[in-house]
């Protein structure tokens, strides 16, 4: 568990009990979501994750604990109001309004922006179009006809034209496409960016894993683990989860690529490089360093041409999230790999090409190393 | 057959009146109001006691009749359909069926049944083409229209209108951006009893009489206008008024000597069943069909 | 002097009470003319109510336009009694003024099929507006405009013109009706019905045919209704157009609504009240006469407002407070200790698999829910159908079970052919099936669920079911028995009049369970058991399953994201992804296939 200071603490979820009905599904769900960090609620279906989002946003009552936002006791806050509070959802689904245009859309999630304050919406307003190009070519679109992915994206911006902190997301990438899923990574890691606090809620763990800081696994309504996504242990993610041994070598996989070291900022020592890791133990797993792209990653080229995006648009914020070290070190992707499927078809390909592109990337290494 | 044909957009008019205001409260609040036409026929009574008991000018008659429509509307929001915010829609529209009653049992143990009128604004008909067209008939085309734009307009262009909008297809969504639905409500409930105060104080004068339950059969016309305009699509209440009217028109005529009488009422209920078993969604409703209960 | 004994010499007491009473009092001049007119009002609509009871009490359809039912019995009793046309005796008019009811009902009821809640209440109300304004006006039926006479009936000589004789034949009448109305109640009728109301998918997993009880409550109905008509019309003496207005069917809808939907009682008593009403309401004064019917429709919102199950279900809930909680509904995990024993042997297949599912696509709009996908469970097995989220898994269940038609491909169930078979049919070829959000009436006690998913099993006709005779106590008291057991089995004794939603989520699932189990159907197909239940619960449930196959020879599907319950428990897995089978097998051979894993965690499916 994360010791977090109260003063920074934006979100404090404590001892949650709620249900449908006569079903209660969660049974005292905590934690805490801090200012600017992006916060991830992971779990299989049936865990409690959507129902967490729901008591956040107010559209189910907590029978039992409490939810602090900034200090202030959200139960007695219904859900209309919490927007003027701060908090922004884009639930599950996306839910826009289909029948409206884009440019409607955005107008009605600042409504209470524009009963504030008309002439800032004007600003932010031309802020979200410069930051979703998409929207902006759409602006007359019905919602409705929009692809999948553009929906998110304005579901995401609809979100954020009520200037929120925080920014709740209900399984975006849901029903999405794998190129629309990229699109949409790229949307919420910019967001994340700017400093918006953000929970995530999400079942697709590749691609959560990406984009959060700090990785809350949800079973059976009780939050079972919280770690910075650094300090990730496969192990533990996979028992977690309760996905049991049928996937939890994949898991290694997934948490190896993206979990950061202590020591991260030390260059590791080349000689991993050229280990096979083929029946890596678990502690290699444990000792995954880079949020490196996994072997998957490295094979297929879209989410290479991401990475390299990312690495581009990136400001080197934060240590934890220096997405140069990506592409720059190889070697410890190759090592990270604990399973023997990752590593028996892609470990040489991975080495390989990791090994290009490290020579590539020298530059932007140095440059966004912090 | 011309005459038909303005006659029929006259009551094509009112029937598309009364078909925007079942629309619009089943779009704030997805029920179907029973007693929007009875609405209207207090309405109506308020105008009669206005302007032809007191003697009261028509407008001061209008006026009171759109007033007290829309009192009722927004009573029955607020202390009926409000508390059963989670109830199922179909109770509420029980609800909506009690409301109907209680106007109309209301209506006679007050007013009794005896038919009374009200004058039309304008008096006289002009001659247009061959086809004789009162000058209130001219004024309620002219406010028919008058209401479509205003509406457009209103809900387009404004904020709220917008959320108005949007809560019919997504009422949690709109939670959710901190619209408050209950405002929502009752500017729906509210609207739409005048509008039906206005429809049903227009198309009098070309009845020529009224009594309590006078918009009850105007009320099943206009539901079948906004059925065949599909139950979530404003500009097809119009387009289902004008359907709803030119049948009925030349129905009655074509039926004008046949045995079986009220053969215009079956043509309209058959609309209604062809329509709700062939397209349910009407001509311009949304695909999903979401029933009520 | 046992039960049934009993019963009968009550039944024989009030009958003799009906009839004795109402005349004697009459002519010793306790009962004024008047008085035996309300009261026979009040039976008639009593009557009504009880036929709208029918329709929207237990079978959760709805009808506005349910008096004008009454009219048609009405004008055909003036038709067959009255003097200027067949001037029949009034005997034959009760049952023919019942069929004619039943018949229009009919009519009424086909779009009843294809329409629900909302759309059908304006089909119904459309249909009240087309009687009184046309077919009720018409010369040939019903004499115009200006009415029927219908005289008082004629025994010989004798004809009941004092009120409170013929009060004695209306009391009478309404008698038989709340006696049919109980053995619809006592037996599957009335448990298919409420079955329909609480859910349709449940009710035809039970082998309810939905479509054909959506029918049969309207026929019944109206008969009812036409009954309800025949009485009517002499009382009143003459009837015209104007009588069967379409606010009277509103007023029907209130008396329902007040008294309480689906209690018998509580619409008999409602209905009697509201005929009494604007007698009771003048006592008040004056002013109040004729404000019966404010009163009733104001009446109508509060209630409505403030329990939308009328009085009936305000006072089962206060009852049902009272007692004592629930026990289990929180603490201690529900167990399910054993099974229920089968009701025969199972059948092994001669040829080929229990299941066999080939190549079946489906597709929604535009989107692809199931890609050509094929599955075989073979006998005595528990296949495992897993996936992740939007797989598919679901859509190809209901594929299976004949909830979904697919566009391509075909189910074949012991080696029969089942694609195009209804949902009720398959049940009744053996296959059980749960629901994610529990397949149960909810309203009905845990005791009820068992009979009513025995419904197969009961072997009588409606007919006889109706007039209480031939096989059918016999059968409900095997029926009953086989509850009694299958309870039990489950150590639900205490439970066993207890309504299924007041029940946890991890008993309402256990009875479920045993509900499917009852009849014992070949294949049983179960969708997410373990969703909602505690950990511990899980495991009780898996140590089930492996008795389903091995103690009662059963063969089981299931889909279930409970990863470590299914590697436990699952002899084979099929593994769905975006609506394709990618992989299928032994757990071992799929746990080690590459694209599970990606599934899972989120990776697209290479193509």
């Amino acid at each position: 568990m994360t010791a977090s200071t109260a003063s920074d603490v934006l979100l404090d979820v404590d001892g949650v009990v709620a249900g449908f009905g006569p079903t209660t599904v969660l049974h005292g769900v905590t934690f805490a979501v801090r200012k600017g960090e992006v916060a991830g609620i992971f779990g299989l279906n049936g865990a409690g994750k959507s129902v967490t989002m729901k008591v956040l946003a107010g559209t189910v009552p907590a029978r039992d604990g409490a939810v602090r936002f900034d200090g202030v006791d959200l139960m007695k806050v219904p859900a209309e109001e919490r927007v003027s509070l701060g908090m922004a959802h884009v639930p599950q689904g996306r839910q826009v309004f289909g029948a409206l245009t884009v440019e409607e859309n955005l107008r009605l999630g600042a409504y209470t922006l524009r009963k504030r304050d008309r002439a800032r919406y004007a600003s932010v307003l031309d802020g979200l179009y410069d930051r979703f190009p998409i929207l902006a070519e759409r602006r007359t679109q019905i919602a409705g006809t929009m692809s999948g992915g553009q929906q998110a994206a304005l579901a995401v911006a609809r979100a954020l034209v009520a200037d929120p902190k925080p920014i709740l997301v209900d399984e975006p990438s849901a029903g999405l496409s794998p190129m629309a899923v990229q699109e949409l990574f790229v949307t919420l890691r910019a967001v994340a960016d700017s400093g918006v606090t953000m929970v995530l809620v999400e079942q697709n763990v590749t691609f959560g894993l990406k984009v959060v800081d700090t990785v809350n696994v949800l079973q059976t309504g009780v939050v079972v683990m919280t770690s910075p996504v650094g300090e990730l242990d496969a192990d533990e993610m996979a028992k977690a989860l309760g996905i049991g041994r049928l996937l939890h070598q994949g898991v290694s996989a997934v948490v190896g690529s993206r979990a950061v070291a202590v020591d991260e900022v030390e260059p590791r020592p080349a000689k991993r490089a050229t280990t096979r890791s083929t029946g890596a133990t678990k502690t290699t797993a444990k000792k995954a360093v880079t949020k490196a792209v996994t072997k998957k990653a490295v094979t297929k080229k879209a989410a290479a041409a991401a990475t390299t995006k990312t690495a581009a648009k990136k400001p080197a914020a934060s240590t934890k999230k220096v997405t140069a070290k990506k592409a720059a070190a190889p070697e410890r992707a190759a090592a990270k790999k604990a399973t023997k499927k990752a590593t028996k078809t892609a470990s040489k390909k991975a080495t390989n090409k990791a090994t290009k592109k490290a020579a590539t990337k020298k530059a932007t290494n140095t440059r966004g190393a912090a | 057959m011309v005459q038909n044909l303005v006659l029929g957009l006259v009551y094509g008019g009112i029937y598309g009146l009364l078909a925007v205001g079942i629309v619009l409260v089943y779009r704030g609040s997805r029920v179907l109001n029973f007693a929007q036409g009875e609405m209207g026929t207090f309405g109506l009574y308020a105008a009669w006691w206005l302007s032809t008991e007191q003697g009261l000018p028509w407008i001061v008659g209008a006026a009171g009749a759109v007033a007290t429509a829309t009192i009722i509307g927004l009573a029955f929001e607020r202390f009926i359909v409000r508390p059963m915010g989670d109830q199922s829609r179909l109770a509420v529209a029980v609800a909506t069926v009690g409301l109907l009653l209680f106007l109309l049992a209301l209506g006679f143990r007050a007013f009794g049944e005896s038919p009374r009128s009200v004058a039309g604004p304008i008096r006289g008909s002009i001659e247009v083409a061959g086809v004789f067209v009162s000058g209130t008939q001219i004024l309620s085309l002219v406010i028919t229209a008058a209401i479509g734009v205003a509406l457009a307009v209103l809900l387009r262009r404004t904020d709220f209108g917008l959320a108005v909008l949007a809560a019919a297809d997504d009422p949690t969504a709109v939670r959710l951006v901190g619209v408050p639905l209950r405002r929502v409500s009752a500017f729906t409930w509210g609207t739409g009893a005048a509008i039906s105060a206005l429809a049903v104080l227009l198309i009098e004068p070309t009845v020529g009489v009224f009594a309590p339950g006078f918009a009850s059969e105007l009320f099943v016309k206009g539901l079948a206008a906004a059925l065949v305009g599909g139950l979530t699509s404003l500009p097809g209440a119009f387009v289902g008024g004008l359907v709803v009217g030119l049948l009925e028109v030349f129905v009655t005529d074509a039926t004008l000597t046949s045995s079986l009488p009220g053969i215009p009422t079956l043509s309209v209920f058959a609309l209604i069943l062809v329509v709700l078993l062939a397209r349910p969604q009407g001509l311009f409703g949304a695909t999903q069909t979401r029933e009520a209960a | 002097m046992d039960e049934v004994m009993r019963r009968r010499l009550t039944l024989l007491a009030v009958a003799v009470a009906v009839l004795a009473l109402p005349p004697v009092l009459g002519r010793m001049g306790l009962l004024s003319s008047e008085q035996g007119f309300v009261l026979g009002r009040g039976a008639c609509f009593a009557a009504a109510a009880l036929a709208l009871n029918m329709v929207m009490g237990y079978a959760g359809q709805i009808s506005l336009g349910h008096f004008s039912l009454l009219g048609v019995g009405a004008f055909t009793t003036g038709i067959i009694t009255g003097a200027d046309h067949l001037a029949l005796p009034y005997v034959i008019a009760i049952p023919v003024s019942a069929m004619a009811g039943a018949a229009v009902a009919f009519l009424v009821g086909l779009p009843a099929l294809r329409l629900r809640g909302l759309y059908l209440a304006i089909v119904t109300i459309g249909f009240a507006y087309a009687m009184q304004a046309s077919v009720f006006r018409a010369r040939a039926i019903t004499g115009g405009s200006g009415g029927v006479e219908v005289p008082r009936p004629l025994i010989n000589t004798f004809q009941f013109l004092r009120n409170g004789d013929y009060l004695a034949i209306v009391l009478f009448v309404l008698l038989v009706v709340w006696l049919v109305d109980v053995n619809v109640t006592r037996t599957r009728l009335g448990r298919a019905f409420q079955a329909v109301k609480a859910s349709e998918p449940v009710a035809a997993s039970f082998g309810v045919d939905v479509a054909r009880h959506k029918l049969l409550a309207f026929v019944l109905s109206g008969a009812f209704a036409g009954i309800a008509g025949a009485m009517y019309a002499p009382l009143v003496g003459t009837i015209s157009a104007s009588s069967f207005t379409y606010n009277l069917s509103l007023v029907l809808v209130i008396v329902v609504v007040i008294g309480g939907l689906g209690s018998r009682a509580g619409v008999v008593a409602a209905a009697f009240i509201f005929a009494e009403l604007p007698e009771l309401l003048e006592l008040f004064g004056e002013g109040f006469r004729g404000t019966d019917q404010v009163v009733g429709a104001l009446g109508l919102m509060l209630a409505v407002r403030n329990h939308p199950g009328g009085f009936a279900q305000a006072m089962r809930e206060r009852r049902e407070k009272k007692a004592a909680p629930v026990e289990g509904s929180g603490a201690g995990i529900p167990q399910l200790s054993a099974l229920p024993r089968p009701t025969a042997a199972s059948v092994v297949p001669v040829h080929g698999d229990v299941l066999e599912v080939s190549n079946v696509t489906v597709r929604f709009g535009g989107i692809t829910a199931v890609d050509g996908a094929s599955l075989s469970v073979p006998h005595n097995t528990i296949m495992g159908l897993i996936g992740p989220n939007g797989a598919g898994k679901t859509t190809l269940f209901n594929v299976v079970s004949g909830f979904v038609t697919p566009q391509d491909g075909s189910v074949k169930l012991l080696g029969r052919d089942v694609t195009t078979l209804a949902p009720h049919a398959r049940a009744a070829a053996g296959m059980g099936r749960t629901f994610q959000g529990i397949g149960l009436a909810k309203d009905l006690t845990v005791t009820e669920n068992l009979l009513l998913a025995q419904h197969r099993l009961a072997e009588y006709s409606a007919g006889e079911a109706l007039v209480g005779i031939g096989r059918t106590w016999a059968v409900e008291r095997t029926l009953r028995e086989r509850a009694r057991e299958a309870v039990a089995a489950l150590g639900f004794e205490r439970f066993e009049e207890t309504p299924v939603r007041l029940l946890s989520h991890g008993q309402q699932r256990i009875v479920e369970i045993g509900c499917v189990l009852v009849t014992s159907p070949e294949l049983v197909m179960l969708d997410e058991p373990s969703a909602g239940m505690a950990p511990g619960a899980a495991e009780d449930l898996a140590l089930r399953l492996r008795d389903i196959r091995d103690e009662l020879g059963r063969t089981v599907l299931l889909i279930e994201h409970n990863l470590p319950l299914v590697l436990d428990v699952c002899d084979q897995l099929t593994v769905l992804a975006t609506g394709r089978v990618i992989a299928s097998g032994t757990v071992d051979e799929v746990a080690r296939q590459a694209d599970v894993v990606d599934a899972y965690l989120g990776e697209a499916v290479p193509a």
